[in-house]
Order: structure tokens, then sequence, then C-alpha cells
């Protein structure tokens, strides 16, 4: 009898301490080193918020989506999952995703101070289905070491695309005359819009897409004249490595040491840091129409079928808030959504000494990468499309036919 | 010369099971059986269901007739992937036979260190293709590669070999290589398995080289040349890993998209779940006509 008793007491105990703890999955996608931020997050916010527990969950890129989807199908997604901006409608038009306009109307002034361009992204007709969690937008990153060997002014303001063509001439070159190119003046990734492309064509005066995600429009003559401006630089003059040339050296032909300037956003920097030479960066350089960077956002989404929305919510109301938004700003991976924390030390004086409020700076004349149900399958029909005419098998004018056929079926299939 | 029933099947009979031990043998089975059953055929079935429904994972299957189907022939992206994956196997599938056969040939023969070269040849079969994938990357890479290295050595100009013009020829090559070494065990067990007599039977009537492996070699190997065909049109049908590796473009996407590329990518990124269902069906079916095809050569060039 005193053995059942103990046993029932013992039951109790327990069924009561597993009541106390409710615990939370947080997923993303991320490197190590994000995942011991996020820790440290959770961590702060375990402390302010007692009897709730936060499970910290990481996955590369690739696995990350497969996961979420297969863990989606069988009905036990995670509680709070990070969303990439552009995919969002994906998975906000097919219904999986809570509404989280609810919460924010008890919360009154929870948005005030945010970066308006961040929030437009999560914006839907019946509110907001997610909450951007952090920014990037895309600099210029140049190598000074490169540039102080060859005797040649650092990168400023003033630049234009043409000062980048010249410049670049110069920093493209030989250095062991086999009659190889081994230094080359410039590279970006270009086969999503992010990086390059969409900002080279918004600075020529075209546009990427109609505002409804209906049309692409990047063979118009003024998108032409930009994808003719980066062919020229690239296939006539040979001033970015082609990327059977980059393969030998990685993928990111800046972090190789193998090109003098590139493009990137600011999740580059913690990689950039313990590089051997010496960098910097300038803010992207000025086209016929102007300035223009693109601006992208992770986010905050909760699970629908999620068991605890009220505790998950909690947990991204914290991670928004100033607390959890200084917290991650010293990983240095992302710019903050939080006005007041992007402006303080907490982001502006990071390990790495470079001028992080020109990523801040930048929004003022930022196009939002687009966000529409269909994104990935868009994207993949035009970067296929454009990839022939970086691996000469198209000209610029059919490349871009082909790239906007392609990508039109792509949205229609996806209305 | 009645070579084509030298391996018998009399033998076999008494291997087949009798009375209660029938029942022994199908409860043992059984546990692979259920796997085959529900794993195998249950994906079969399933995959073929699926194919005529819109699914994106997130909400429950809609009905969508043969509309998968009959968008196939307009998405361009599945016919720049079939394509691709027909001109690969319309290479690959003859040079892998051919080579494995006369590789397996070269090693039939008891000479030193024989286990050794059959080691060597059948060494890739066993490695990664991941990682044999990436050497061959930097085999194939335009200014510090291997071959390229090896050209400029001997005078000749540098070749984009993963560039658009010998992609093709280049992926062939790797997936030829790798698949050698299975299709040379198939082959050598098959050679070893005529009888020696043969031969010498052969050699007493005055047959050439050429004649004997016109009259012996070759009619005895055909069911091992059936049966690699098979399995190489399959994997030719199947090819991934290799092509991938060596195509890699920006934002894991391929410049060499292949079939089964295209059905993951639709799939599993596209939220298109029907549509990737409907392209597996059609690999499925060619592969399955194709097996036919095997099916009635063999007969045919059984019967002559």
């Amino acid at each position: 009898m005193k053995f059942l008793n103990a046993t029932l007491l013992a039951l109790l105990l327990s069924a009561t301490a597993a009541r106390a703890e409710t615990e939370i999955t947080y997923q993303f996608w991320g490197s190590p080193q994000e995942v011991d931020a996020w820790n440290a997050v959770a961590r702060s916010f375990e402390a302010d918020h007692p009897g709730i527990k936060v499970n910290v969950e990481a996955s590369d890129w690739d696995s990350y989506w497969e996961k979420l989807k297969v863990k989606m199908a069988g009905g036990t997604p995670p509680d709070v999952f990070a969303m990439d901006a552009p995919l969002y409608k994906d998975w906000q038009s097919r219904g999986v995703l809570l509404n989280l306009t609810p919460y924010l109307d008890k919360a009154p002034g929870i948005l005030d101070g945010v970066y308006p361009i961040t929030l437009e992204a999560y914006k839907t007709a019946d509110g907001y289905y997610g909450l951007p969690r952090d920014f990037q937008t895309i600099v210029l990153y140049y190598n000074k070491d490169m540039f102080d060997a060859a005797k040649l002014a650092y990168p400023d303001d003033s630049w234009t695309w043409d000062d980048l063509r010249k410049t670049s001439a110069k920093l493209t070159l030989d250095k062991n005359s086999d009659g190889k190119t081994d230094q080359w003046g410039f590279w970006a990734e270009a086969y999503d819009m992010e990086p390059l492309w969409g900002a080279l064509v918004w600075s020529f005066g075209g546009a990427v897409l109609d505002p409804d995600a209906g049309k692409t429009l990047i063979s118009s003559p003024e998108a032409t004249a930009a994808f003719q401006f980066l062919s020229d630089m690239w296939l006539t003059d040979k001033l970015l490595p082609t990327s059977l040339q980059l393969q030998q050296y990685g993928s990111d032909g800046f972090f190789a040491g193998i090109a003098a300037m590139g493009l990137s956003g600011h999740w580059v920097v913690p990689d950039y840091a313990p590089q051997a030479f010496k960098w910097d960066i300038a803010p992207l350089p000025k086209g016929p129409a102007g300035r223009a960077t693109s601006v992208n956002s992770a986010g905050f989404v909760i699970a629908k079928d999620s068991k605890h929305p009220d505790e998950a919510w909690e947990f991204v109301k914290f991670a928004i808030g100033e607390k959890g938004q200084s917290e991650l700003a010293k990983v240095g991976l992302a710019i903050p959504v939080r006005q007041s924390v992007a402006e303080s030390p907490a982001y502006l004086d990071q390990a790495t000494k470079i001028d992080h409020s020109l990523f801040v700076k930048a929004l003022a004349y930022a196009h939002m990468k687009p966000v529409f149900k269909g994104y990935d399958e868009w994207s993949s029909a035009v970067g296929d499309a454009l990839t022939m005419i970086w691996t000469e098998e198209m000209t610029v004018a059919d490349g871009l036919a082909e790239a906007v056929a392609n990508g039109d079926a792509a949205l229609a299939r996806n209305k | 010369m009645a070579t084509r029933h030298w391996h018998g099947t009399s033998s076999m009979g008494s291997l087949r099971p009798m009375g209660a031990e029938r029942w022994w043998v199908m409860l043992f089975l059984m546990p692979t059986l259920l796997g085959l059953a529900l794993g195998t055929f249950g994906s079969i079935f399933a995959t073929i269901g699926l194919s005529f429904t819109n699914w994106d994972l997130l909400t429950p299957p809609k009905w969508a007739g043969a509309g998968n189907y009959t968008d196939l022939p307009g998405d361009r992206m599945f016919s720049r992937a079939l394509w691709n994956t027909l001109a690969f196997s319309v290479l690959y599938v003859p040079l892998t036979v051919v080579l494995s056969l006369l590789v397996a040939m070269g090693l039939n023969r008891r000479i030193k260190g024989i286990g050794w070269f059959r080691v060597m040849y059948f060494l890739p079969a066993v490695c990664s293709p991941t990682a044999t994938g990436l050497l061959w990357n930097w085999i194939y890479a335009p200014d510090n590669g291997v071959l390229n290295a090896a050209m400029s050595a001997v005078g000749a100009p540098s070749v984009s070999w993963l560039g658009p013009r010998m992609a093709l020829y280049s992926v062939v090559i790797v997936n030829v290589w790798g698949a050698i070494g299975g299709g040379m065990i198939i082959f050598l067990a098959g050679l070893q398995a005529i009888p020696r007599e043969f031969y010498e039977v052969t050699r007493l009537d005055g047959a050439t080289a050429l004649q004997r492996l016109r009259y012996v070699t070759i009619p005895a190997l055909a069911p091992s040349i059936f049966f690699q065909s098979v399995l190489t049109t399959i994997n030719a049908f199947q090819a991934f890993d290799y092509i991938y590796i060596l195509t890699r473009s920006g934002s894991g996407n391929s410049t060499m998209p292949t079939l089964v590329f295209s059905i993951y990518r639709s799939g599993f990124r596209f939220f298109r779940m029907g549509d990737a269902a409907a392209q597996a069906v059609v690999l499925t079916a060619m592969i399955f006509v194709l097996t036919l095809v095997y099916f009635r050569l063999q007969k045919k060039w059984g019967e002559t």
C-alpha cells in the first residue's frame, strides 16, 4: 500500500511538473553560430517567462524547407518557425499559418518603430500571418589590399556602374603571368535576383515584375540594357569569373580572395571578418535611373495547428522586442527590424568594425524583394534561363525572352 | 551448338520446398513480402493516385483528372529535363554495357595480381558519388584542372569540360566510369560460368578468337547482357548524383537538370507534388516500355 501511494504521488508530481512547463519549438535555417545566438535569446526569454521552455532547432537552408513540409504534411508542425519573406505567400495562402492580428490588437504599439518596408512583406488583406525578424540590404564589398596594390581609390557613394566596370578592368589580373586570369575585378551571385540583377535592373530604370506578380518585366528596354551591361562586363570584358572558374575556388568569389569587389547582404560579415585580407563596404553604385538595392527579410510565423499559440506568440513578441533584437544584433548576421536597436550600439558597435549604418541607410533607396505565391518556382524558371546567357548558350535578348516565357508560365501556374 | 541451356535448370528442382516446409518458408518471407507490398507497391499506387491530383503537401489533395499529364508537354522545365535525360541515356547505356563487358573479358584470366585489378575496377562502385563527383569537378576544372593541365602540357588548347558544349560528354564519362565496376562483376560471373570445354571444342574446330566471341561468349552471356542492359537503362533514367554535383548552379539548381532532379524540384520546392508524381509515372512508364522492348529483343535473339 505504501508503495502504491508513493507511486501515485510520484505520478501526480510528474504530471503537475509537466503541466507547469509548456514546451514550444522554434525552427529555423542557419549556421551553428546562429544556433548559439538563438539559444541565448531563448534562455533570456525563459528567464522572463517562467513555465515556458523553448526548443531551438536549426538545419541548413535546403533541408529546412523539406523538413518543414514533411512535418506539416504529417500534422506535427513546429510552433514557431522562420520564414523567408519571398516564400511567405506560399505558406500563408495555403492556410497553415496563424493569423497574428488578434494578438497584435491586444498589444497596441508593438509594431511602432519597426521599419515599415519590412512589415509590408507580411501584410495581407486580413492582417499579418507573420512578422519580420531581421532584414538584409545589399552593399558593395571591396578588398582593400587589392585596391592598395593597384593604387586605386576605394569605391564611394559617387560611384556609378560604369565606375565599377572601369575599376574592375584595372583589378582583373593575371598575377602569375601564366596566361590565365587569377584575380577578377568583380563577382556576384547572378542566379537569384537578390544580390545583383534586381538592383541592376532597378537602377537602370526597369522593373522585375508588375505589382500583381502576374508578368515578368525583365525584357523591357531598360532591363535589357541592365543585362546587356552585365553581359559586356562579364562575357566581353571577362571582369567576373565564370561559374566554372569560380567553382575552382569555392562559391563566394569575394570570400575566396579572387575578386576585388563583390555584392552581398550583411549575412556574410561573420564569414568575411576573419579573412586574411582587409576589406570594407560602400553603397551600391548608381545607374542611369539612380541608386537601388533590394531589401529582404526573414520573419517569424506561427503554425495554425500549434498546440500552444499563446506561448508561441509570447516568444515572437519577445524576439522582435528591444531585448530580443539587441541579443540578435550581436551575432552580426542581419540587421534588426526595430529602428531603436538598429541605431543603438548593440548593432552599430559590433565586433567587425565597418560602417554598419550603411545597410540601414540603404533602406532609403531599397526595393522590396517580391513576395508572392510561387516565388521559388518563378525564380528557378527565370534563373535557369538567365544562366544560359552567362554560359553563352543564348544571347542576352534570347535569354531574356526565354526567362520571361518560363517565368510567366510559372506565375500562371501559381495563380 | 546448344549453348543457350548451358547453365541448366534441372538441378534447381531439388531446392523447391515441400509440404509443411513450404509454410515455414512463407512465414519467414512474410516480413520482407509485407515490406515489399506496403513499401514498394504502396508507394507506387500512391504515386499513381497522386498524379491525378493537385497536392501541395500543405492542404488536402484535390482531384485534377489528367491535368498534370496534359500540362507536361507544355512545361518547358520538364521538357528540358526529359531531353537531357534521353540524350544522356542514349550515350550512357551502350557505353556502359560494352565497356563493362570488355573490362570483364580482360579481367577473366588467371594471371598474377588479377584480384588487385578487379578491385581497382570495382572501386568506383563503392565510393560515394558525392566525393568522387567533387574529385571529377577538380579534374574537369577550367584553369587548375588536371585534364586541362595535361592538355596544355602537350600544347593543346584548354577545354571547358563542363561548359555547355562538352558537359553532356563529360558527365557521361564520369557516370560510365562509376558504373563499369558493377557491370563488370555481372559479366565476370557470367564468363566464369562458361565451361572451358566449349572453348576447347571450338579451338579444335579451328575457330578464330573473333568466332569464339561471336559463337560462344556472346550467346552464353546473353542473359547477363540482357540483365545488364535493363539495369543500366533504369540507372540512366534515374541518373542524378554525379550530374548534379558536376553541373550545380546557384540556389541548389543545375545547368543540366535531369528527370529525377525535376521531380524533386517540382514536388519539394515548388509545392507541386501532383505534377512531380505525374513526372515520376512518365519516367516509370518509359523504363517499363524499354524493358519490354529488351524482353522482345532477347526472345527474338534467343530464337535465331
